[in-house]
């Protein structure tokens, strides 16, 4: 699933930014706190427009915010 | 647990409760009556419909935002699966009776409501039971 291959930094710049809480996140994003929840655990894939929004939130790129990681390239 | 899922559980309870009852009900007064009154015993259906109430009692959630596009995804998802369930149905109750009778039987055109509620109810409960596995069934992602 792509969701496996789609790793983020996201619990770890919300410590680095003043621990901000999921909810915080969520509210300066414009989505739940479930959907926030469900991207940090590898759940869901966000779409471009939010992850873009997601690392607006933190001030970085958003290469800083997910790492894809392409698994067929590693299987051959 | 956000609304949807509190829904989903309810449409999920009653629709369940509905169809166990009638099916226990018809069988038995089936096996004691014999058949077109033991049609009576669908009338436990009417249980299922009290899952209609849900969106009234469960208000709306708090909070900023309380729908996204991943909500938007799942509701979609949801309702895809719910559909293909009710063309199942639909296909399954027009191929049973010719399977079973043969094609020179014919049945009764009241039958025809009863497969559209049918579908109507497999839709719905196909949606609930969508919604909650793809919410994780309010555990570890869900709101507590």
């Amino acid at each position: 699933m792509v969701t496996n291959e789609l790793k983020n930094r996201i619990r770890r710049l919300r410590f680095e930014n003043g621990e901000m809480t999921q909810q915080q996140l969520a509210d300066k994003t414009g989505v739940t706190r479930q959907t926030i929840l469900a991207i940090e655990a590898g759940k869901y894939a966000p779409s471009l427009p939010l992850a873009f929004r997601i690392a607006q939130t933190f001030g970085v790129s958003i290469e800083a915010v997910f790492q894809y990681e392409d698994k067929s390239d590693k299987d051959s | 647990m956000n609304r949807a899922q509190k829904i989903a559980w309810s449409l999920v309870i009653t629709i369940s409760t509905g169809v166990i009852l009638s099916g226990i009900t018809t069988a038995i007064l089936y096996v004691k009556v014999g058949m077109p009154k033991a049609s009576a015993g669908l009338a436990f259906l009417g249980i299922a419909g009290l899952g209609g109430f849900s969106p009234l009692i469960f208000r709306k959630d708090k909070g900023k935002v309380t729908f996204d596009e991943r909500d938007k995804s799942i509701k979609r998802r949801a309702a895809l699966s719910g559909f293909a369930a009710s063309y199942l149905f639909v296909g399954l109750a027009c191929m049973l009776p010719f399977s079973v009778l043969g094609p020179m039987a014919s049945i009764s055109v009241g039958w025809l409501p009863n497969i559209f509620g049918g579908a109507a109810l497999s839709f719905f409960f196909v949606w609930s039971v969508a919604i909650l596995v793809q919410y994780g069934r309010g555990g570890k992602d869900g709101n507590k």
